[in-house]
């Protein structure tokens, strides 16, 4: 009795796979010695087992508790309240479960334990490999748990394993059906998310080297696709992120008034009234973005982007913002008007900032600057000639730009002449400026990859770019992008074309595009790979009340709750009984032999004669039977008998011949039978 | 008022089940008869369902929710998969061995299957109910996965001499994925008859009692076998004095041989006199065992019936079987 509730060896082993599993994504973004912590406690439980170690006692349990308790507190002091945290806290009480778990019932806890921190893993990402991973890990718990209520010792892993996934399949219709018809609901309390993760993508300063950094990369930073079949050229692809307009000499910075931008962004707004800046020309592109979570509220849109849901917040510099932090795929609905004007009139407070440069450094530019703007009669000859002498000198485009001192514009301009395009932008702004022209520094990304399977583009990190916007009287703010000058591949081709050679380009990737993209069906599978991403993230990432209620609404016509209500519960039932009966293999009625079938007749013409075999009632108890309520067939009755069960129960798998003849026996006995049955039957029916 | 009422709804179901689960000597579980309810694991488990569903909810992650689904479409699926473990599985009854009042009586119960089907982790005991308020007994576990049959038994203690049915033998099972129980409570009619608790004492107090004693029934001093030890008297013959212990430093003793004259003894009803009935058929049910080990003829008159003198294991079987059923005709 006692026995039973100790854990069998396979459970355990499947329960530590599970633990591990699940432990193994969220390894990566814990500190490290929880993982090591983690380590520790599998292998102590697996000691245990075989009996090299003792469960811990007491006193290390109070120790353990103790010390959990500091490390949380330390943890909310070092990185917040947030969703790091306390998934590394659950992941920590989890490992210390699993070492003092000695009963059955303590492992359905760390099995529920493994369900949540799968749970967790969706937290962070809800990619394709994420959900596919989690089904292994609910696969091997649900070993674990099969594991653990098999008392055979002969059932196999393979077996176990086999049991596990085919329940996991059969439990996928309900949960698909469930997923799609059950009615979603808005959040019960706001939530906070993790304030510690490191942002990813082009960020709010822009110092040499920043983007270079993100060049190196090839991760995806977001996907797009318009509406309507337009196409874009290459050049035209700029994604503006953000406008910085501050430049202390090293570090372009954007102006903050207050700690928010969403509260930055209204400000704003309320002085001067959005529409009164821009004049909107040409037709609008419609197109949707679906951002990768970098950690920052900023968004990516072409020029002019308008938020079609009114969902976004505009910035002071036509830049958009979410509300919050994205942590999580983000997608939304964008249209832009690519020919309009943005800020006619300048106020006086703007071009004052847009004018700003550091006092005492870069002596030399600030002369060339105003050497060569007396050369010219306008601002835009100005702008010209500048990008005419990025274009005529001995400028280089890589990433690997030598390092720059205190006078960097200077030294860049006239001593390395090499660098990356925040090199270009940042010197062609400060030229600007120092002419007395206004300008400021826009970063976010250029160009793009076509995805031809699903139609969308796809823009990576190494898209990372920063060009200028310069101001011109009557025009307003016109993008130039020195880059181009120096580089036109970048802007026409894209960066894998223009950095074909530079062995830092995506270095930090393994498998990346560019490596991809040398082999043909090596490129095929990758851009099929996140086509199906993509279609993923649409159809199941994206499902929302929004469309849920569209898909409604195309059922039912008006939605009411009755009819989610009758909806729902009828398709559910649909599915569970659809379910219930490929579980429940029916029993098929026994598949009848002739000699079955035979006997079967002679009870039929037995029970005319008032000699009714009674349900359930075996041949042998029959035949006793009949031999005590009328012993004049009991000759008969019992040669059949004997020979019946002689042929159906004791002799099997006989030859068809065999068969033919066993039958034939049996009828020459039945034969005599009958001789006796009519007489009896007269005989009744004279009596 | 809560005990109350529990007995009547215990009342109600064994009622209930004696209307709807007659007693039969072979019976196949199906949906008649089979229940589920989730057991405390289980329980957890939808609580987790509830708690990824709350935090799907709140942080509005698409694929938590559908985390949440699976579990509970999981939960469903077991509670479909513990129902066909026991679906279709087929129970009867085996012929079972007489005990003693006091002891385990076994049970022997086939379990079979149709050649399709897997039953695993099959837990069959007799739960504790009102009407044998004996505790749960132990639980006997079994699989039905390489054979198609299997024999098991299942214990009880037999607490009540005469006729001894046996409770409803309950067949559970929490397999594949622990969350829930089900469980079907069958009547196989199994019975067995329980022999008087034997009563050890030391029959040499019958020498007293009334005539028809044991040892009425012994010549004294005879040289076949050896019946005890009395002080030396002088004149006894040395080849009797028991060397042994005068070696241990006793005193001399005389090794007292006797012959059986008349084997036939006969156990009567009044030698017992003064003790109560169950005490009385104790007492005799022990002179049966003790006087069949050693291989007397012996004879027994109880109030009713009288057994003429014989030995063996079939006369044994015969005395202690109506010693079971005394009284109960």
């Amino acid at each position: 009795m006692e026995l039973n509730y100790q854990i069998p060896r396979p459970a355990l082993i499947w329960t530590l796979a599970a633990v591990t599993l699940v432990l193994l994504p969220q390894s990566i973004r814990m500190p490290i010695w929880i993982s090591v912590v983690a380590l520790l406690c599998v292998c102590w439980r697996a000691l245990i087992h075989n009996g090299k170690l003792d469960y811990p006692s007491r006193r290390v349990r109070v120790v353990v508790v103790l010390f959990t308790l500091i490390v949380s507190l330390l943890q909310v002091r070092n990185i917040g309240i947030g969703l790091d945290s306390a998934a590394s806290l659950l992941a920590l009480g989890f490992v210390f479960k699993l070492i003092e778990m000695q009963k059955k019932r303590d492992i359905y806890v760390v099995i529920s334990l493994c369900f949540v921190m799968s749970m967790v893993a969706f937290l962070y990402s809800q990619s394709v490999l994420t959900t596919l991973y989690v089904v292994l890990v609910i696969t091997v718990t649900m070993g674990a748990m099969i594991a653990l209520n098999r008392s055979s010792s002969a059932a196999s892993y393979s077996g176990t394993a086999r049991l596990a996934m085919k329940i996991s399949m059969q439990a996928l219709p309900l949960a698909i059906v469930l997923f799609i018809v059950f009615p979603r609901i808005a959040p019960l309390w706001a939530v906070p998310m993790q304030a510690g993760v490191n942002s990813t993508g082009v960020t709010n300063e822009m110092s040499p080297g920043d983007i270079s950094q993100l060049a190196r990369s090839a991760e995806l930073a977001f996907r797009v696709q318009f509406e309507d079949e337009v196409e874009l050229a290459h050049e035209q692809l700029y994604w503006r992120g953000l406008v910085l307009d501050q430049f202390d000499g090293v570090t372009w910075r954007r102006t903050r008034n207050s700690s928010s931008y969403s509260l930055a962004a209204s400000l704003a707004n309320s002085r001067v009234s959005y529409e009164d800046r821009i004049r909107t020309l040409g037709e609008p592109v419609n197109y949707n973005v679906i951002l990768e979570p970098t950690q920052q509220p900023w968004l990516f849109g072409l020029h002019l982007a308008d938020d079609v849901n009114d969902e976004l917040f505009s910035g002071r510099n036509f830049e958009l913002f979410n509300d919050g932090r994205i942590t999580q795929r983000l997608s939304y609905d964008l249209r832009s008007h690519l020919q309009s004007q943005t800020d006619v009139l300048l106020l006086d407070s703007s071009r004052n900032r847009n004018l700003e440069l550091p006092d005492d450094v870069n002596a030399r530019s600030l002369e060339f600057a105003r050497e060569l703007r007396a050369s010219v009669s306008t601002d835009r000859e100005y702008v010209n000639s500048v990008l005419a002498h990025f274009r005529m000198n001995q400028y280089f485009y890589t990433l690997n730009a030598p390092l720059l001192g205190a006078n960097r514009i200077d030294e860049f301009l006239f001593d390395t002449m090499a660098g990356f395009c925040e090199h270009y932008a940042s010197s062609f702004t400060y030229l600007m400026r120092a002419a007395g022209v206004p300008a400021r520094v826009v970063v976010g990304y250029q160009g793009a990859e076509m995805n031809p399977y699903e139609n969308y583009l796809m823009v990576y990190q190494y898209n990372a770019h920063a060009w200028s916007e310069v101001w011109f009287e009557g025009e307003g703010w016109i993008r130039f992008d020195p880059t181009g000058a120096v580089s036109p591949t970048r802007i026409e081709l894209g960066v894998q074309e223009a950095l074909r050679d530079d062995p830092a380009f995506m270095e930090d990737d393994l498998f990346s595009a560019a490596i991809f993209g040398g082999v043909g069906w090596l490129n095929t599978m990758r851009l099929r790979l996140d086509a199906i991403e993509y279609e993923w993230n649409q159809l199941v990432v994206n499902y929302d009340e929004d469309i849920q209620l569209e898909l409604f609404e195309g059922l039912l016509g008006e939605v009411t709750k009755l009819k989610v209500t009758i909806l729902v519960a009828t398709l559910a039932l649909i599915v569970i009984v659809g379910i219930g009966f490929t579980v429940i293999n029916i029993e098929r009625r026994i598949q009848r032999t002739p000699i079955n079938k035979f006997y079967l007749r002679v009870c039929k013409e037995l029970a005319k004669v008032n000699l009714v075999r009674r349900k359930g009632e075996g041949p042998i108890a029959f035949r006793d039977r009949v031999c005590a309520e009328r012993p004049e067939f009991a000759e008969a009755v019992t040669e059949l008998t004997d020979l019946y069960v002689q042929l159906t129960y004791v002799e099997k798998s006989v030859s068809e011949a065999q068969k033919k003849t066993d039958l034939q026996s049996l009828k020459v006995v039945y034969a005599k039978l009958k001789t006796e049955m009519p007489v009896l039957a007269g005989l009744r029916r004279a009596g | 008022m809560a005990f109350s009422l529990r007995e009547a709804l215990n009342k109600n179901y064994l009622r209930w089940m004696a209307k709807n689960a007659p007693p039969r000597d072979e019976i196949t579980l199906n949906r008649k008869n089979i229940f589920i309810v989730p057991t405390r694991n289980g329980l957890l488990f939808i609580f987790t369902s509830g708690l990824v569903f709350i935090a799907a909810i709140n942080y509005a992650v698409s694929l938590a929710f559908a985390l949440a689904f699976l579990m509970v479409s999981i939960f469903i699926l077991s509670i479909f998969h513990s129902f066909n473990n026991l679906n279709q599985l087929t129970l009867s009854s085996r012929s079972t061995q007489d005990v003693f009042c006091g002891e385990q009586a076994c049970f022997r119960v086939q379990l079979s299957r149709s050649p399709k089907r897997r039953h695993e982790s099959l837990e069959i005991n007799f739960p504790n109910s009102a009407a044998h308020p004996t505790g749960n007994s132990t639980i006997s576990y079994t699989d039905l996965a390489a054979r198609d049959t299997e024999e098991v038994g299942v214990f009880t203690v037999a607490s009540q001499r005469g006729e001894f049915k046996a409770p409803r033998l309950r067949v559970l099972t929490r397999f594949p994925l622990g969350l829930c129980r089900a469980w079907s409570v069958v009547d196989l009619s199994l019975h067995c008859l329980v022999y008087p608790r034997p009563v050890p004492f030391s029959m040499n107090q019958l020498d007293s009692g009334a005539s028809g004693g044991i040892d009425s029934a012994i010549k004294r001093e005879g040289s076949e076998d050896f019946y005890g030890l009395r002080d030396y008297v002088p004149g006894d013959s040395l080849r009797q004095v028991a060397w042994k212990s005068v070696a241990r430093g006793q005193s001399m003793q005389i090794k007292q041989f006797v012959d059986y004259v008349d084997n036939k003894i006969w156990l009567d009803w009044d030698m017992f006199y003064g003790f109560n009935l169950e005490e009385r058929l104790s007492r005799l049910c022990y002179c049966v065992i003790q006087l069949s080990k050693a291989g007397n003829v012996f004879g027994m008159r109880i109030p009713g019936s009288e057994y003429p003198p014989a030995t063996g294991p079939d006369h044994r079987k015969k005395l202690l079987r109506a010693l079971a059923r005394y009284g109960a005709e």
